[in-house]
């Protein structure tokens, strides 16, 4: 099930939050969260949901084992492991599979067949969840969760179980156990998924109608200021796609009594690629970096060679594709570059950093949409140069969908940094959104209705009756 | 709550097709995912106010920004969702993925000027030398008994009339071209671009629909004349008659306001003084033929050959003995009504649906000659073109059968206008309830086509 669905929307969401506030004890309450879970996950992968459970059961064993050997670092450590080699290998069988037979077969010139599993919806997330949940049990950090129900909860909470953020154990063990009602929070959350929605259905859906065209039916005739039009399009869709997916969890969570991290923070106002990746999909960044970059050494020692490391895994766990390590790779190689000529990147004044910043991320964008590299290869090209023309739907294009492309700008400028908190403007325009966020919602709400119809409407050329 | 007590539609007449319905709960159904799809598809389908929801979306479309010129658009649609066709729903053909060859071919690119909608695929030249080589193969193999003939029509935006659009004009020519260049000496080439091109200000296309018109249709049929060393009939010679309103295919997909403003009207050229009867046959077999009519009586494009057929077959009273194979789709059908003028037994295959075997029919009916007359979207991709090739391959029927069952229908309507006028005869008069057409005297022929209604508004 998506949250951006009629049956989610309509059916699952206000049926879960009816039986969840039916109920005043924390305990039932997370039984319910439990089961709507569950529910969630299964409507849309009815065998897979067994992975879930075992993921769930395997880490809920490992916490328990790693607390009670606690004291005896050699003998909990095998808990820690045992969590790491489950999960990874769950992950390896089941996104990377055909990934690796393809590689090996190339390497070894083997035939060996692709198993062709598909991949289970949500598993990158959920597995470095509970990753994260025993190492960070490992490392002292919190307690083993005792309540198997409050586990599986934390674990497969529906907010967040498909499309991030990847939540910390720690960031919800507080609530976990006693949740008040706090109708302030409930109403941010309202607001933050319908925001969320908004930019998902609205923003990221109707931009995306023209990337296909620019990336895909015209890409051998693009001119280069098409490529470059087509591939901001394609940046502007991916950063709202997944970005309103993260609104609508962290909205979710908070409607539910909790506080899910940020994972999004105007990633296109970013001065640097290293500024970049602390703007872009937070959560992954932070785990990565707990738990791979700092141990590797982190700043402290063989620095060049973690960033390109934390970047290769960061483009991974993207896809399971070589165009994404690329994207990962190509980024890794600007933050190393930063990190060189940083002395130079100093004196540039700060709109050139914008641009330069730009520039990079929505050129790297070309790793990310083409897995074939014959259409990479021509596509990089005419990005920098090109012998056809600019055709004749550009204009148009760029006119007919002007004021959505002034919503998308608006929505990629960072006012709450430009404006600080305590400032006049930002307290007279947070008064205003809360003066009209109800108007507000209901028409995010109705937009995104009215456009997921549309795609619900399926004429047919010829009579199919 | 809505939803719960809103009635239930079983199909959609504005989408054409059959609405979703609550599936069936079964293990094996819900372990595949098909149960929890079909319910949201159910839900998707019976959403209270959708269809007027939907039509909101167009005006949400034109608020997305500001327009250079407000008559033209370049707009693009999302390709069409294929899960939501149910299997009972493809009465012609049992292959669920195969939608029809404007929608496999169309590239979701429109331009929308001055009201009227063109359609932005460019043709593809790489694909002509394979489907020259599939109509040398039947050039191969009839020679000396049957001509085949190549009419391909160029798409819509071949006439785009602005000159920022010519290069896709340019490409429509140069992927018939390639075709002409591809054939051997024993396929004939009808020129349709140029004798289209010819024409080009006068209405070849529909504003609101991806096929040509009957007017467009005809100069196809001048080119496939001129081939074929037939005379063309003029069309101040012919009956003309019209229906209106029309919105077709492209408005459904646009929805556009410019362009609802700006239907069309159904024109048809009908060829005088020739009588005619036409069977419609299913996908495999000649058993059961329907009745049909190369004309019918309705305001869209169905209105040439009443819509698509597997096979339908159409004798005249032109006895010369000459008979036609058309394999075709769609933009065929209007094609094939001006045949009537010039042969004995028309057979038209739509190499979509059919399931015939063509050869067979062709050395059994001893056919003179056979026409590819498609939208070039149809000689575009290896599909459509396997297709076509199929039908020199299909389990062959018997094919006398045809003859048989045809005489069998001619000798039961007989019958029943026999007895019809028997009883008329016996009845008393009753001047206030005497219908209009029951004046009209009765003859054993088949009627000819004449039930088209001059409706022009």
């Amino acid at each position: 099930m998506v949250f951006s669905s009629l049956i989610f929307l309509y059916f699952f969401l206000p049926i879960s939050i009816i039986a969840y506030f039916l109920f005043k004890s924390t305990q039932v309450k997370n039984v319910i969260l439990l089961v709507f879970s569950f529910i969630f996950y299964a409507w849309g992968e009815p065998l897979w949901v067994l992975l879930l459970l075992f993921s769930g059961i395997i880490d809920y064993f490992n916490g328990w084992f790693i607390e009670r050997y606690q004291h005896k670092k050699s003998i909990a450590i095998w808990g820690m492991i045992s969590s790491v080699v489950v999960n990874l290998l769950l992950l390896g069988t089941f996104k990377y599979a055909d990934f690796i037979t393809d590689n090996v077969n190339f390497l070894l010139g083997t035939n060996l067949n692709k198993p062709g599993i598909l991949l289970p919806v949500g598993i990158s997330f959920y597995t470095f969840q509970t990753m994260s949940y025993s190492l960070d049990v490992y490392k002292g950090e919190i307690k083993a969760e005792k309540s198997f129900v409050n586990f599986m909860m934390y674990v497969s909470l529906f907010p967040q179980l498909v499309a991030g953020p990847i939540v910390r154990y720690s960031e919800i063990a507080k609530v976990i156990d006693n949740r008040v009602f706090d109708w302030n929070m409930v109403w941010s959350g309202v607001n933050r998924f319908c925001l969320g929605l908004f930019k998902k259905v609205v923003l990221a859906n109707s931009v995306g109608l023209l990337v296909e065209k620019y990336l895909d039916i015209q890409l051998f005739d693009l001119s280069t200021p098409e490529a470059w039009y087509g591939i901001s399009l394609f940046s502007a869709q991916l950063y709202f796609d997944f970005a309103g997916y993260s609104d609508m969890a962290i909205g979710l969570g908070r409607i539910f009594g909790f506080d899910f991290p940020e994972n999004f923070k105007h990633p296109y106002a970013a001065t640097s690629v290293a500024d970049f990746y602390k703007r872009w999909h937070m959560t992954l960044g932070r785990f990565l970096r707990d738990y791979v970059y700092i141990p590797l050494g982190g700043n402290r020692k063989y620095q060049i060679r973690n960033i390109m490391v934390v970047w290769f895994l960061t483009g991974l766990w993207h896809g399971a594709s070589w165009n994404f390590v690329l994207w990962g790779l190509f980024l890794g190689s600007f933050m190393v570059i930063e990190k060189v000529l940083k002395k130079y990147f100093d004196m540039l004044p700060r709109f050139a950093l914008y641009v330069y910043a730009l520039l990079v991320i929505n050129y790297s964008r070309a790793f990310f949409y083409f897995d074939d590299f014959s259409k990479l290869k021509i596509f990089l090209v005419k990005l920098f140069v090109s012998d056809k023309p600019i055709g004749p739907g550009l204009a148009n294009d760029i006119s007919s969908y002007s004021f959505l492309y002034f919503v998308v700008i608006l929505f990629c400028i960072p006012w709450n940094e430009i404006y600080d908190q305590t400032s006049k403007v930002y307290q007279k325009a947070t008064a205003i959104y809360n003066q009209f966020s109800l108007l507000i919602n209901v028409v995010f709400l109705l937009l995104s209705t009215i456009l997921i119809l549309d795609d619900t409407y399926n004429p047919f050329i010829y009579f199919r009756f | 709550m809505m939803f719960l007590f809103s009635e239930k539609k079983g199909i959609s007449i504005s989408e054409k097709r059959e609405l979703a319905q609550i599936p069936t709960l079964t293990w094996n159904n819900y372990i595949s995912g098909n149960f929890t799809n079909g319910i949201n598809q159910y839900i998707n389908d019976h959403f209270p106010f959708r269809v007027k929801a939907v039509r909101f979306t167009e005006t949400f479309r034109y608020s997305l920004g500001f327009r250079l010129k407000n008559k033209e658009k370049v707009i693009v649609l999302k390709k069409k969702d294929k899960s939501n066709i149910s299997n009972d729903s493809l009465n012609h053909s049992p292959d669920k993925d195969f939608l029809d060859d404007f929608e496999e071919a169309y590239s979701g690119s429109l331009v929308i000027l001055n009201g009227r909608v063109y359609t932005l695929n460019t043709g593809s030249p790489s694909m002509s030398p394979v489907f020259a080589r599939m109509l040398n193969k039947y050039g191969d193999t009839l020679k000396g008994q049957t001509r085949v003939f190549s009419c391909v029509a160029p798409l819509s935006s071949a006439f785009i009339p602005a000159a920022k659009y010519e290069k896709y004009s340019k490409k429509n020519e140069q992927t018939l071209l390639a075709i002409k260049n591809s054939l051997s000496s024993k396929v004939y080439f009808c020129d349709v671009f140029t004798e289209m091109n010819n024409h080009f200000n006068e209405k070849l296309w529909y504003s609101s629909d991806h096929h040509w018109t009957a007017l467009g249709a005809y100069y196809g049929y001048v080119a496939f004349c001129k081939s074929a060393g037939i005379t063309p009939i003029a069309l101040s010679t012919m009956e003309k008659k019209k229906r209106y309103p029309f919105l077709g295919s492209l408005y459904e997909l646009t929805r556009d306001k410019t362009v609802r403003n700006n239907p069309d009207t159904v024109e048809m050229y009908i060829p005088q003084n020739v009588l005619t009867e036409a069977f419609r046959y299913n996908a495999y077999d000649l058993k059961n033929p329907q009745k049909s009519k190369v004309f019918c009586n309705t305001n869209n494009y169905t209105a040439f050959i009443c819509g698509d057929a597997p096979l339908i077959k159409i004798t005249t009273n032109v006895k010369n003995g000459k008979k036609i194979a058309v394999v075709k789709n769609s933009m065929g059908n209007a094609f094939s009504v001006y045949l009537i003028s010039h042969y004995e037994e028309i057979y038209i295959f739509d190499f979509r649906y059919s399931k015939h075997n063509m050869l067979k029919i062709i050395q059994e009916a001893e056919i003179d000659d056979l026409v590819f007359a498609l939208g070039m979207y149809g000689a575009m991709s290896n599909g459509t073109i396997n297709m076509m090739k199929n039908l020199a391959y299909h389990k062959p029927q018997d094919y006398a059968l045809v003859k048989k069952q045809e005489s069998e229908i001619q000798l039961q309507e007989m019958l029943k206008r026999e007895q019809d006028s028997l009883k008329r005869i016996s009845q008393p008069k009753t001047p206030k309830t005497i219908k209009k057409d029951s004046l009209k005297p009765e003859s054993l022929l088949p009627e000819p086509d004449r039930d088209v209604e001059n409706n022009t508004e």
